[in-house]
Formats: C-alpha cells, structure tokens, sequence
C-alpha cells in the first residue's frame, strides 16, 4: 500500500472526523459525528461507483477534501453553539462566573505577590537556619531582639565560657556606610560587621563563590544580599572577586546570600566579615547581635521552647540573656494569617448566622450528588477566599515595608483578620441565596406580608431560582415557627412560567 | 405607519443551498453535489439556515436505512420561512431558478 493511498484510506478519513468532532461543544459531538460519518459512507461509496470513469487517485483525494471541510464546520459549530453554552455558563449569578472570579482574584494577588519585591520575600519559607536551632541571645528578650544588646566583649568571654552551650557562636555589628561600588559610583547601604564565621553558624549556603586563588588573603571579604545583588550589581553572576571600596577599605565580594536568608534586624544589604584582627580593635562596648547555634545537650529537652542562660559577674551579680530561637523572633507572615484565620473564625458567628436554612428532604429532588456538590461548591468558595486574602494581605503589607517591620507585620494582621471575616461571611451568604439545585444565584426578590400582621401571617422575602427549581423564603423577623430561611421546591407545573435559557443541571428531575 | 416584514439577506451561497434544498437535495452531500460547493462551506452554512430557522433538520426514520443498509442519514428541509426566503431570493437572483430547477420535495 502507498503512502498516498494510506492516506486517502477510509480509516484515516475517520479519523479526520474523529478529530474535527473534538473542537465541536460535547453536547452536539455525538449527533455531528453521526450525521458527518453517515455523510462519509455516501461519498465513500459514491467516489468507488465512479471509479470506472475517473482515476482512482482523484476520487480518494475527494473523499479527504471532503473529511477536511468537517474541521469548518466542527470550528463554526464551536464558535456559535460553544460561545452560546459558555455565555449561559458565565451568566450572572452562575457558580461557574463565581469560581471563575474567585480564581482570577486569587491568581491576580498571587501575582501581584510575585511582581513586588517585598511580598515575594514574604511568600518565600523560612530559611534553613531557622529550624537548625540558632538562637539571638539578647538580653531584653524578643521584644529587643530588634535593636543592638550584645557588646563585643560579652561576646568574647561567650566564646570560650559557653563553650558547653553553643556548638558555634557569631557576632555582627549594623553600620551604614558611603560605599564605592564602581568607579565614579557609590551607594548608601546597610552594612553589618561581623565575625567570619557568621554564615557557618547560619549554615547558609553562598552562591556566586569566587574562586580561591582569586581572593586576597590580607583583604576584608563581603557578603553580599541577594536584593543588594540585583539592584547594584544588576545580578551579575561574575560578582565575586570584585573589590569594593568601604569608607576608605578596601574588601573583596566574596559571595551572595540565598533568597530570603536574611531576615534578621536592620535588613542588612552586605556583611563585611573580619579577621579577629579587626574586631579587637573596636571598643569593647561597641554593641551588636549575637547568634548562635545551640548544642543538644546545652539546654534542657522539651518545656515551651525559651531558652536563657545566666552569666556570673566579677561583682557577684548574674545576669540574664535570652536565647530567642530565630523561628520564633521571624514571625512568618504564613502563621501570622493562621492566627487572624483562627481570630476570624471565632468571631464569624458574631456577624452572621451559621446555618445555611432548612431545606426539606425530598429524594426525587435533591439527589445525593447534588447536595454534595453544593457544599463542595461552598468548600471551593472557601478554599478560594484563603489565598485571595493570604496574597492581598502580603501585597498591602510587605509591598513597601520590610518583611521584619512591625508596622508591616500589624498591616497584615488587621488586612487578613478583616479579609477573612468579610470573606467567610460573604461565602455564607452568597450560599444562602443560591437554588440548591442549580447553585444559581435567586433572583426576583419579593416582599410578602406586613410585618405589623406578624402574629396573623407570614411576612418576609422571597426569592425565585430563574429556572424554577423552587422558592427562597426568608422571615422578617424570626419566629417559633418560622426562625430561619426555609426552601421549597416547585413541582414541574411550574415548568412552563420558566424559560429553558438555563441549562438544567444533571441529576434534577 | 405600515408595518415592513423584515427579509433576511442571504448570500449567493446560502441562496443556492436554500434552493438545491427546495429543488429536492435534502442531504448535506447531495447539496454538495448540486452546488459544487465543498463540504466545509455547505455544511456551515446549512447550520446558519437551520440557527436562523430557514430550513429544519431531522433524522430519517430507521427502517429506511436499514431496508438500504446504510448509515442513518440527516436530512434537511424548508421551513415556512425558508419558502418565503426563498422567494425574495428569486427575486434577487432571477438566474438560481434556472440554474437548480425547483422540484417536487421527495417524501422521506
């Protein structure tokens, strides 16, 4: 067999109709490819009659051009019947324009999250150090764990008297300094001294390491962030090695933190670690942070995670430090919204009444699958609202403040406690005033009763499903006989008020 | 104020598919055939004519197609409208007459 006639064989030609029929709207599919596939056989059989006259080549060649002609009308059938079936799916009030809009919210914050800097720092886990037991020792607890405590001598006698605490111990020291990052160019950062073995005690990975013959022993060596990276260095991968000019000394780039590593005090943009040299050279009372990884058998297993060591003065006195893990002095914004999730779900029954109402139980109506289908629809509203609000709260916060500022971390608090609170009540709501069958908002509204004739009749409002399904009603004022909203459902003499512009759902009667 | 019918205006196509319908050529590939207009263009338009309510289609009833063992076929016919259609389209291609004659409309 040729190729050609391979081609031109009636089991490609299916297959052509096969494949034109998956652009055609699944509820013509079946009734298109019956009509094209009957259509087929004619040409086929009548292509084979007129074989005696024509070439045979010819007449394949036409039952392929007519296959061919069916992804036109497979493409005008998606264009016309599909746009109609998705226009009535994305009608007002349906639950398909609901997930569609909760979805776009929650990918358009989450992107808004990625775009600016700050929110994106915030979305980033905990670094690794984090979980590893390095502690800030400082001696006004967490609540000073923000400013400079440790001096430089305390930390000194640290290093050989707590030996059996801590397996490694680090000092820095914030400074801000002019720095001459190229030539003719210099730029205000925030710089911290510290003790060379600040990231072996973090247990930070650094990229962009420079080779070891290219670094000169007798200079200083910098640490760079990776935000300062990419704004003055326009993330040049060939960073390291270059030197820098710092108030007059000379260092050398030595490498670049992880994302997020840094998320300790003062937002530090580079760390110049110096040799024991230098840091005997500064006063004794020069104050700064220490951190330190603590060893397994240092402290006392279990408790509630607070460390402290005592240290005995010269006087007699003792003094006492705090030793705050860094897990918990980084307040992540991820538990920061568990909390205002967990705030909000105390206080969401003060606002809004849990029930959903009373819907009475009829088989033939309310099937099993759709009764869970609403509350799965309720869960993805739910589950949709979460990110929505976990997002915008980080975009509102940390979009221009720094992840470790207070400020920044009460915005997020006060934006997710309020978003979720609105949130998970606009769910139960907007649940409430859905048909249970077709999940499609109610509409028509109508006020029935006067409230003065409480006693005598029902008052309230009432609500339509616009396909007929039933009706909503809802008390004015609740009473022992009427407390919530009830639901009912409308038999099918109601059918012919209703117009068929809706699509009944599966599983209705 | 006198109150005008509203006469759909069909292209040169459509015409002509609407009168290969009338003269008798009810299914999709007959029409084909009596037009010389390809598949990708008469089926299309056949779906615009029946959306629009000039023509209707059904499928042939069962026992015909197996009495002839072959597939089920589709076929297609003018509505009341179609006729009407039809005729403000003679009137604006005085020639489809004579190209497709009109004919009696085969039972099916």
């Amino acid at each position: 067999m040729t190729i050609r006639r391979l081609v031109h064989s009636l089991p490609v030609s299916h297959a052509i109709l096969w494949t034109a029929a998956v652009l055609v709207p699944r509820a013509r599919r079946a009734e298109w490819l019956a009509e094209w596939r009957a259509e087929l056989w004619h040409v086929w059989n009548c292509v084979r009659d007129e074989s005696a006259t024509a070439t045979r080549e010819h007449g394949d060649a036409e039952v392929t051009a007519f296959c061919l002609g069916a992804f036109h009308d497979a493409i005008w059938m998606r264009r016309n019947e599909g746009r109609s079936t998705m226009r009535r799916r994305f009608q007002i009030g349906s639950p398909w324009r609901c997930g569609a809009t909760l979805i776009t919210l929650a990918l358009a914050s989450m992107l808004l999250c990625c775009w600016l800097p700050g929110a994106h720092k915030a979305m980033l886990p905990l670094p690794r150090h984090a979980a590893d037991g390095v502690v800030m020792i400082s001696s006004e607890g967490y609540d000073a764990g923000r400013t400079p405590t440790i001096r430089l001598e305390d930390y000194e006698s640290w290093r050989t008297s707590a030996r059996h605490l801590f397996t490694g111990i680090a000092f820095y020291q914030p400074i801000h300094r002019q720095v001459r990052i190229a030539r003719h160019r210099t730029a205000e950062l925030s710089l911290a001294r510290a003790t060379s073995n600040l990231f072996d005690v973090l247990r930070l990975p650094l990229s962009a390491e420079p080779h070891a013959a290219t670094m000169r022993p007798h200079m200083a060596r910098v640490i760079l962030s990776r935000q300062a990276w990419r704004r003055y260095f326009n993330s040049n991968p060939q960073v390291a090695g270059r030197t820098l000019v710092l108030a007059g000394q000379q260092a050398q780039i030595a490498g670049v933190a992880p994302e997020g590593a840094w998320q300790l005090p003062d937002g530090i943009d580079a760390w110049i670690l110096e040799d024991q040299k230098t840091l005997d050279a500064l006063p004794a009372s020069a104050r700064g942070f220490v951190l330190a990884q603590i060893k397994a058998s240092g402290f006392p297993a279990g408790g509630t995670g607070q460390r402290s060591m005592t240290v005995s003065r010269e006087n007699g006195e003792a003094d006492r430090y705090d030793c705050v893990s860094l897990a918990q002095h980084m307040e992540h914004p991820f538990f920061l919204f568990l909390f205002t999730l967990f705030l909000a779900c105390l206080a969401l029954p003060a606002t809004t009444p849990l029930p959903l109402g009373e819907y009475s139980v009829r088989g033939s109506q309310l099937s099993l699958l759709l009764t869970i289908r609403r509350w799965l629809f309720l869960a993805a509203k739910i589950s949709l609202i979460l990110p929505v609000v976990y997002f915008s709260s980080l975009d509102l916060a940390y979009g221009r403040l720094p992840l470790d500022s207070t400020t920044a971390q009460y915005i997020q608090m006060a934006a997710s406690f309020a978003g979720l609170l609105f949130g998970l009540r606009w769910a139960l709501k907007d649940q409430r005033r859905r048909c249970p069958v077709c999940l499609r908002l109610l509409t028509n509204p109508a006020r029935v009763g006067h409230a003065s004739r409480n006693f005598l009749a029902w008052n309230g409002t009432e609500l339509i499903c616009g396909v007929g399904h039933g009706m909503l009603h809802i008390p004015e004022i609740p009473t022992s006989w009427c407390s919530t909203q009830r639901w009912f459902y409308l038999d099918s003499s109601w059918s012919s008020l209703f117009s068929d512009t809706y699509l009944a759902p599966a599983g209705t009667s | 104020m006198p109150v005008m019918a509203i006469e759909p205006k069909l292209s040169h196509t459509a015409a002509m598919i609407l009168q290969a319908i009338n003269a008798g050529q009810v299914y999709g590939f007959s029409v084909m055939e009596m037009t010389g207009l390809p598949s990708g263009t008469v089926y299309p338009a056949m779906r615009r004519l029946e959306r629009d309510g000039l023509i209707v289609s059904k499928w042939e009833q069962q026992a015909i197609a197996d009495a002839e063992q072959r597939p089920l076929r589709k076929y297609y016919k003018l509505t009341r409208a179609g006729h009407g259609a039809l005729e403000a389209v003679h009137k604006r291609y005085p020639l489809l007459e004579k190209l497709i004659p009109s004919a009696e409309v085969k039972r099916v």
